[in-house]
């Protein structure tokens, strides 16, 4: 059963039930995935998936339910646990439906083609080739994967909202191994977006010149730093403390931002963007969760934190209005709060000026273990991490396996000069991150 | 779920083109989850899963596809889209179904879907309460209690057709304390694999939440870890985590079989101390990572990895195991139908050695304590790993002192196992969700107290 009609077994259950309020998400995806081994196609992939979420208000509180199957019993059934669901729930906050006729921000995208599965082996044959070829010490183990995946998302409530989007994307990832006979090393490099921007032999050399850098890599000396992270690891960062922007957080005193609306948190150099149209989303579209238009803001503005991130339901306990934030971790979550696209705004300088700047401290370009050493609420963090040490203003020896802690909320303030470099690393879903290389005082570096 | 007959013809278009194996896996799961948060009950997730993986194999290639159709139309259209992927002939295999009865050595008596919210709450509710009425520096607690219900089928062209129920129940409480303007938490998430008869034989749910706040309270005190390189005792249950990392991932065969494992063509030498005897088991009865047969049908066994520091065994699935020349071993899983299958953990832990707690403690001069762990992740290539320690006291003299906040511990996997020298007697298990590329599973962690004779500890001053 397609969508559409599913929708009628749910109006229709919904009416019996008496529910007058009431919405329901659709999301799906196909995907295809090739992997290389060697020179040869090791697996392929081609999945389809996706469900729907109905959500309805029972004396004023929020019930969910979903399902993987479109029937017109599930339709039923989905209606019922959802109204059950809501018959137990405590929270008084007032929830709420986006009304229809908002404006949406047109998007200036040309739609994109996906890659035939044709092509798709095609690439990543060609990538994984370039990866034995970039270096002598590229091992057996190296791989190479393509990847297409078409999303669409729909939202269609009772207060006659009836929303629909659609979106390609390619992913391109390059695992190169190496060995230098004693110890073996590797690294990644990942692009998404369209093909014909790729250059396969430009993202090979990236992942073989990151792992042949670890090898031989020397463990730091324990002690306190000035620390040039790159792009990468500022992005890492942002993404695992993002949830401190989110006003649901805030409220309910998971985040230390708190009432600091207005105030300076950062340093002055320091602009936190969000923004769903950036040129580099992988997945940029014009609606959050609800429904409620997507726009550009800056979280925060020359160090003074400007807005929170809000839904609907967060805005009216603030007296705001939504920032159109709503989102959801997979379509059977309940409505959170979370950036498109946050990125920290470029500064001035070179990555060789950072690096001058910091004299004699270490570059960190990997950081690790981002789930567990990070945490969210007291912004305490203590990460594995990889890179070179500084010396006299320039890159020197490779570094790995040692740690550098800090607290995020202290960092926003230690940052001393921000590059010009940002890059949207690994933008995969609505949801991506990015940042420059920054230079931050004083870090604590735990190695030999 | 779908009938022997419709597997056989699913099957037979599956191997159309030549494939010498494939495989039907369905599924059909209900997973809830009841949350609170300032002290009510926020919201309940509650979904429906369902759906279907045909794989088929030539040799070493593997095509999978899946679909949310699970009628035979559907199944047949999935079977034909992976037959054409593969496509190196015809047919060469012919198929004949037999349905295998494995049993069920995880019993479940209290069906979860089969309770009411409203008991599912009072449950939620008395772990919740105990955390929040700990201490009136606790400033938020959040909870959870989740139950899931995952119905798998699994049909191969070498004629095995079987099924089972997975249940399993999990109760969540994390805390946070505020001392002097410092937040900090704690947090405790006991689960089985079994219904809601866990709250009477095996976790008290205020002790849950009695736990959870306890460590956020503490933790709140306490000052920086200082950074170094040192001793370290790690405590038992959830401490398990640092086998797991250091070493459980790089013994799956989806490392193993491409070379890209620090244990690759180790299988009979000494690669640990001869303290470490490390084990997986996924036949532990009603354990959070226990499963009466893996995802790939094989029954699930108890695994001896390492014995006495020498390499006995890998964790192996069909697929990976053809490119090792080596059978399954009962560890393919997938988070879900729409995941490719590889090998993975059940119930891994470092058996009980003969050391005495208070020895193991006494022995350290300068040192971390870290009494409960939290997550990690690890590199199997180079084995390089990273994990937080959510509870750590300073030990100094032999003895435990202060607690310290904000720590990990990183190193290298054949390093830390080398040095893992002294192993005691309170084995214990702890339950975590493991994520890799089939996607996320329940797993059991598990040790006794045990002393890492010199590893990195990440901290601070």
């Amino acid at each position: 059963m397609d969508f559409n009609s599913f929708k009628q077994y749910v109006i229709k259950a919904a009416q019996d039930l008496g529910i007058t309020e009431y919405e329901l998400y659709y999301q799906t995806s196909e995907s295809t995935d090739v992997d290389i081994f060697k020179h040869e196609v090791n697996e392929f992939s081609s999945s389809m998936d996706g469900g729907v979420c109905f959500r309805c208000l029972v004396n004023g509180r929020m019930g969910y339910a979903s399902t993987e199957e479109l029937s017109a019993e599930q339709a039923e059934s989905l209606v019922k646990r959802a109204y059950e669901n809501a018959s137990v729930l405590e929270n008084d906050d007032r929830e709420f439906l986006v009304e229809d006729g908002q404006e949406y921000e047109p998007l200036n995208i040309t739609p994109y083609e996906l890659p035939t599965t044709e092509s798709l082996i095609q690439t990543a044959l060609a990538g994984q080739e370039a990866l034995y070829a970039a270096d002598p010490a590229v091992i057996d183990g190296t791989s190479c994967s393509a990847g297409s995946v078409k999303r669409t998302i729909a939202i269609f409530n009772s207060k006659g909202l009836d929303l629909s989007y659609e979106n390609n994307i390619a992913i391109f990832a390059a695992e190169a191994v190496v060995s230098n006979g004693k110890e073996m090393s590797n690294d990644y490099s990942v692009k998404t977006g369209s093909f014909l921007e790729l250059d396969v032999k430009e993202q090979a050399a990236k992942a073989v010149s990151g792992a042949l850098a670890k090898l031989d890599a020397e463990v730091a000396p324990t002690d306190s730093y000035p620390v040039v992270f790159s792009p990468k690891a500022v992005a890492s960062l942002l993404g695992t403390y993002s949830g401190i922007f989110s006003a649901q957080n805030a409220q309910k005193g998971l985040s230390m931002l708190k009432g600091k609306e207005g105030e300076m948190i950062a340093a002055p150099i320091v602009t936190l963007v969000d923004d769903p149209f950036y040129p580099d989303s992988a997945m940029p579209i014009p609606f959050d969760a609800e429904g409620s238009p997507a726009h550009k803001k800056n979280v925060i503005e020359n160090g003074r934190l400007n807005t929170l991130l809000y839904n609907l339901k967060t805005a009216a306990i603030a007296g705001r209005q939504t920032t159109g934030n709503a989102s959801k971790i997979s379509y059977t979550s309940a409505v959170c709060i979370r950036p498109f696209t946050m990125y920290l705004a470029g500064g001035e300088f070179t990555e060789d000026e950072l690096l001058q700047k910091a004299g004699n401290g270490v570059y960190i370009n990997f950081l690790g273990g981002l789930h567990a050493g990070a945490n969210v609420i007291s912004g305490d963090f203590s990460l594995q991490s990889a890179g070179f040490l500084i010396e006299n203003g320039v890159k020197t020896k490779a570094v790995k396996s040692f740690t550098v802690a800090g607290n995020f909320y202290q960092l926003l303030n230690q940052i001393t000069a921000i590059g010009k470099d940002v890059e949207l690393p690994n933008a995969r879903g609505i949801t991506s991150f990015g940042a420059p290389s920054i230079l931050v005082e004083g870090l604590s570096i735990a190695g030999k | 779920m779908i009938s022997k007959e419709i597997c056989q013809r699913v099957l037979t278009k599956a191997v159309s083109t030549g494939a010498d194996y494939a495989e039907i896996f369905a599924e059909h799961s209900m997973n809830h989850s009841i949350s609170m948060i300032e002290n009510k009950v926020e919201t309940i997730q509650d979904a429906v899963i369902a759906g279907a993986g045909i794989r088929v194999y030539k040799g070493l290639r593997s095509v999978m596809a899946t679909t949310i159709d699970t009628t035979e139309e559907g199944l047949l259209r999935c079977a034909g889209k992976a037959a054409e992927a593969l496509s190196q002939g015809r047919a060469e295999i012919s198929i004949c179904l037999k349905e295998r009865l494995y049993g069920d050595i995880h019993p479940v008596r209290i069906v979860p879907s089969s309770v009411s919210n409203a008991e599912k709450i009072a449950v939620l509710k008395e772990g919740y309460f105990a955390a929040r009425q700990y201490s009136d520096s606790i400033r938020q607690v959040t909870g959870s209690l989740l139950d899931v219900d995952h119905n798998i089928l699994i049909a191969t062209s070498e004629g095995l057709y079987a099924q089972d129920r997975q249940i399993r129940t999990r109760l969540s409480i994390s805390a946070v304390a505020e001392k002097n303007g410092e937040t900090q938490t704690g947090s405790c998430s006991p689960g089985r694999r079994m219904g809601m008869e866990m709250f009477e034989s095996e976790v008290d749910a205020k002790a849950v939440g009695i736990k959870a706040a306890e460590q956020a309270v503490t933790m709140a005190g306490a000052g920086y870890c200082p950074a170094g390189i040192m001793p370290v005792a790690i405590g038992n249950g959830f401490g398990g985590v640092i086998f797991h990392e250091a070493c459980g991932h790089s013994l799956e065969a989806s490392s193993v079989a491409y070379g890209c494992s620090q244990f690759a063509g180790k299988l009979g030498q000494q690669i640990a101390n001869p303290k470490v005897t490390a084990i997986d088991d996924g036949t532990i009865p009603n354990a959070w990572g226990s499963i009466n047969i893996d995802d790939e049908g094989t029954p699930a066994r108890k695994n001896v990895l390492i014995e006495k520091g020498i390499l006995k065994s890998y964790m192996i699935d069909k697929f990976n195991g053809r490119r090792m020349g080596m059978p399954s071993t009962g560890n393919a899983r997938r988070q879900s139908y729409s995941f490719t299958t590889t090998s993975r953990m059940t119930n891994t832990y470092i058996a009980e050695g003969t050391d005495r707690n208070e020895d193991i403690i006494s022995s350290i001069e300068y040192g971390l304590f870290a009494k409960q762990m939290g997550g990690g992740s690890v590199n199997p290539t180079t084995g390089e790993f990273n994990f937080a320690v959510n509870e750590g006291y300073l030990i100094r003299n032999g003895r435990i002192c202060e607690p310290v906040r904000g720590a990990s511990l990183v190193g290298k996997g054949s390093d830390v196992i080398m040095n893992i020298d002294m192993v005691g007697t309170d084995l214990e298990m702890g339950q975590g969700m493991c994520g890799s590329s089939s996607g996320s599973i329940p797993t059991n962690v598990g040790q006794p107290l045990i002393r890492v004779s010199s590893i990195t500890v990440g901290g601070r001053s």
